[in-house]
């Protein structure tokens, strides 16, 4: 009691706002702070989210006013044979792009995680492709995947092998796109793996090391627990990035040869921009969204089974 | 305080709400307007498009012009977001092929009454952009047309007569095999006597189809009528130039090129005919190839000739005042002087008919003129990017061979239809 009574007459006496004011002082500064991000969120983010959500009902040309039709875009979108066909692609590419970014990523930070002279430049290097925009990329590519320039066919033409039409053959253009696709992206998902092995404690391998562990079950047995919130993190970021690629397909193919590499972002842009369909395209958008969101709670549902946060 | 803040931020919103709907004519009678055109950062026809504007501004002191440009594609897809925010030039250039997209969608303001105020027999392409109700949404600003391009130093090698007008398909084949050489005997081609494959069909298979008497959309261009035995004889030649008489580069190896790579297959001298708009003469005269062009052979059912007239656009919400001063403009673009500077950059067939008998080089004139003088158009309607996109999708399946002619038409028959239908028929979207 007379603690209590101590306590009351100190805080009595505290010429400091109570808690409560001086909570609701600080909540006011830190919406202020956050009002600049908040606005750019409502603005850029969440406006746009419900107008597309609105216009994905309607029958909207950008010209005339949005006519409301229910669910009727999703209706036609249902049967539209290319929304379908253009899933295919991008599911295909996703199978293609996903695992081997991913175990080559891991490999290139295994190589590139030693204490070495100069690892820094090919870390590095390995990273350029990254931050060159696609238009350059595509220079690149046409350099290695030209039919009849290319360093791939004379590759081939040195092993005795005929050329192949890379980006001109229905079969081959999205394992190319997926080949090119891993080169430009594998450096960003290289240096997640190598935080994520740069965060093993070292004792872990010593120990196992006196207890006589090999370097395959060092591998399996710490390396792939310890790295696996990092291969998580990296797998559902690949996956959402490729269910959205557009700009690759748009500068190095425009969807041919013959549709064959049109992915579902691209069909999207061409109702929207091009064919004066904005109310389907945002249907396609709100689809897409939904997909994207299913594959990545699955994703998080499955994590609990493999993942390790240690 | 906070009064004085209010009043200024209304006064802010008042003057800006103002600039924004300052569509009419001020006191003075000036008026403000947007004219927007496509063009690559620094390309000639940027430079020679503003001085343009600068002479009309000079001889129009009441109209004041703000430019819009930017490259084809960027320029028409900020265009359409424009129209959607209600913030689109109130005069434009269209790519012909687009002038009835936007228009039956509301966005253009009708032309044709303030045509009939000029003599139509001036000007070329005017009937070419007249859509099936009658009524006109753009007028010309330059055509495009294809010819038969021909290399004379390839022909004089080979000892192949020029291309006469009186050429067939059969002529064509015959002196492109001839001018087919594999000079370095690694058993492919390094110069192919013609190209019969472009991802652009307006050089490719649309005339072909056109001359073997086939068509590809009839009643106003609203029927889909590809899949036909003439259409698919045409694509069977092609097929056949590309395949067992080989005078002509495969799929494959057209598209493995690049983009802008397949334009300049004639004038880097890979091809020695080529089927060519008005436009091509440029890369070739750069790349200083001794060129000559001819008529476009005849097919069972003639040459097939096709045009696109590129065309000044007015926007239906710009203002009274606003679309006179447009109409201003595109009188003054059309006028002699104008016409003749824009013919200087040799990009396109000048739709004034003065101009074009006199400024076009002589060797080239007739073939150009005679071929826009017996061209249709490209099947333009209301959705014309979509049911060519999906129509060019299954033939250039046909013609990569990765399926057979006869499904490639069927299928691309069904699709393009379905699309004109979609919209014709005003069902969703």
């Amino acid at each position: 009691m007379t603690v209590l009574t101590r306590k009351a007459g100190k805080v009595a006496a505290d010429p400091r706002p109570s808690s409560g004011r001086r909570h609701a002082g600080e909540r006011a500064w830190a919406f202020a702070f956050a009002s600049p991000y908040l606005l750019h969120l409502v603005a850029l983010a969440a406006w746009p989210l419900l107008a597309s959500l609105f216009f994905s009902m309607t029958d909207y040309d950008l010209v005339s006013p949005p006519k409301f039709v229910g669910f009727g875009n999703f209706t036609r979108l249902f049967g539209d044979e290319v929304f379908w066909r253009t899933l295919g692609n991008t599911a295909y590419f996703a199978v293609l792009f996903v695992p081997t970014q991913t175990v080559l990523a891991l490999g290139l930070a295994i190589a590139l995680n030693q204490r070495l002279r100069g690892m820094a430049l090919f870390r590095a290097a390995y990273f350029v492709p990254v931050v060159s925009s696609w238009v350059v990329v595509a220079y690149v590519a046409d350099a290695v995947f030209n039919p009849q320039t290319g360093l791939a066919n004379q590759v081939l033409g040195f092993l005795g092998l005929p050329s192949e039409n890379w980006l001109q053959d229905p079969a081959l253009v999205i394992p190319t796109l997926a080949a090119v696709a891993v080169w430009k992206g594998v450096g960003y998902m290289m240096v997640l793996f190598l935080a994520g092995l740069q965060a093993i404690p070292e004792e872990r391998y010593e120990a196992a090391k006196i207890d006589g562990a090999s370097a395959w079950n060092r591998f399996r047995y710490i390396t792939l627990p310890g790295i696996s919130g990092t291969t998580f993190l990296v797998l559902v970021l690949t996956s959402i990035e490729t269910l959205q690629s557009f700009e690759q397909v748009f500068v190095m193919t425009d969807g041919g040869p013959h549709g064959a590499s049109e992915l579902t972002v691209l069909h999207l842009y061409r109702q929207g921009f091009q064919f004066f369909q904005m109310g389907y395209a945002s249907a396609i958008a709100w689809v897409l969204f939904v997909l994207v969101l299913a594959l990545t709670l699955v994703q998080f549902r499955l994590q609990r089974r493999w993942v390790h946060y240690a | 305080m906070r009064l004085r803040m209010l009043a200024t931020a209304a006064a802010v919103l008042t003057v800006a709400a103002t600039a924004a709907c300052g569509g009419s004519a001020d006191e003075s009678g000036a008026v403000t307007l947007k004219l927007g055109f496509y063009a690559a950062a620094g390309d000639p026809a940027d430079t020679t498009m503003r001085e343009l504007v600068k002479e009309f501004t000079a001889a129009n002191p009441s109209i004041k012009v703000q430019l819009e440009v930017a490259p084809y594609v960027k320029f028409f897809e900020k265009l359409r977001t424009e129209i959607a925010g209600g913030q689109a030039p109130q005069v434009w250039l269209s790519d012909g092929v687009l002038v009835q997209e936007f228009a039956a969608r509301g966005a253009l303001a009708d032309l044709t009454d303030r045509v009939k105020t000029v003599n139509a027999a001036d000007y070329s392409g005017i009937e070419l952009n007249r859509d099936a109700k009658g009524r006109i949404y753009g007028f010309p600003q330059g055509a495009q047309t294809p010819v038969l391009f021909y290399n004379k130093k390839l022909f004089a090698e080979a000892k192949v007569d020029a291309p006469t007008a009186d050429w067939t398909y059969d002529d064509l084949a015959a002196a492109a095999k001839k001018l087919t050489k594999d000079t370095n005997n690694d058993g492919k081609p390094d110069t192919y006597g013609f190209r019969a494959y472009s991802p652009g069909f307006t050089e490719s298979w649309w005339p072909i189809i056109k001359a073997f008497g086939g068509d590809i959309v009839t009643d106003g261009n609203r029927k889909v009528v590809v899949d036909s035995p003439q259409s698919k004889a045409a694509l069977d030649w092609m097929l056949g130039a590309m395949g067992k008489d080989g005078f002509a580069p495969d799929y494959a190896t057209t598209e493995g090129l690049g983009k802008g790579v397949v334009h300049t297959l004639f004038a880097t001298g890979r091809v020695a005919m080529s089927y060519g708009i008005y436009a091509r003469t440029l890369p070739a005269a750069s790349a200083g190839v001794d060129f000559g062009v001819a008529p476009m052979p005849k097919g069972p059912a003639g040459r097939g000739n096709v045009a696109i007239v590129n065309s000044w656009v007015v926007s239906k919400s710009a203002s009274p005042a606003q679309a006179d001063a447009a109409w201003k403009w595109i009188t003054f673009f059309s006028g002699e002087g104008p016409q003749r500077k824009w013919a200087e950059l040799g990009e396109a067939i000048p739709i004034n008919k003065k101009v074009a008998a006199t400024a076009l080089p002589a060797d080239r004139r007739q073939a150009f003129l005679d071929s826009l003088d017996a061209a249709t158009d490209l099947g333009v309607n209301a959705v014309w990017s979509e049911y060519t996109e999906a129509l060019s999708k299954r033939i250039s399946e046909a013609l990569s061979g990765a399926s057979p002619v006869d499904t490639a038409l069927a299928t691309g028959q069904k699709e393009a239809q379905e699309v004109i239908d979609r919209f014709y028929a005003g069902q969703t979207q």
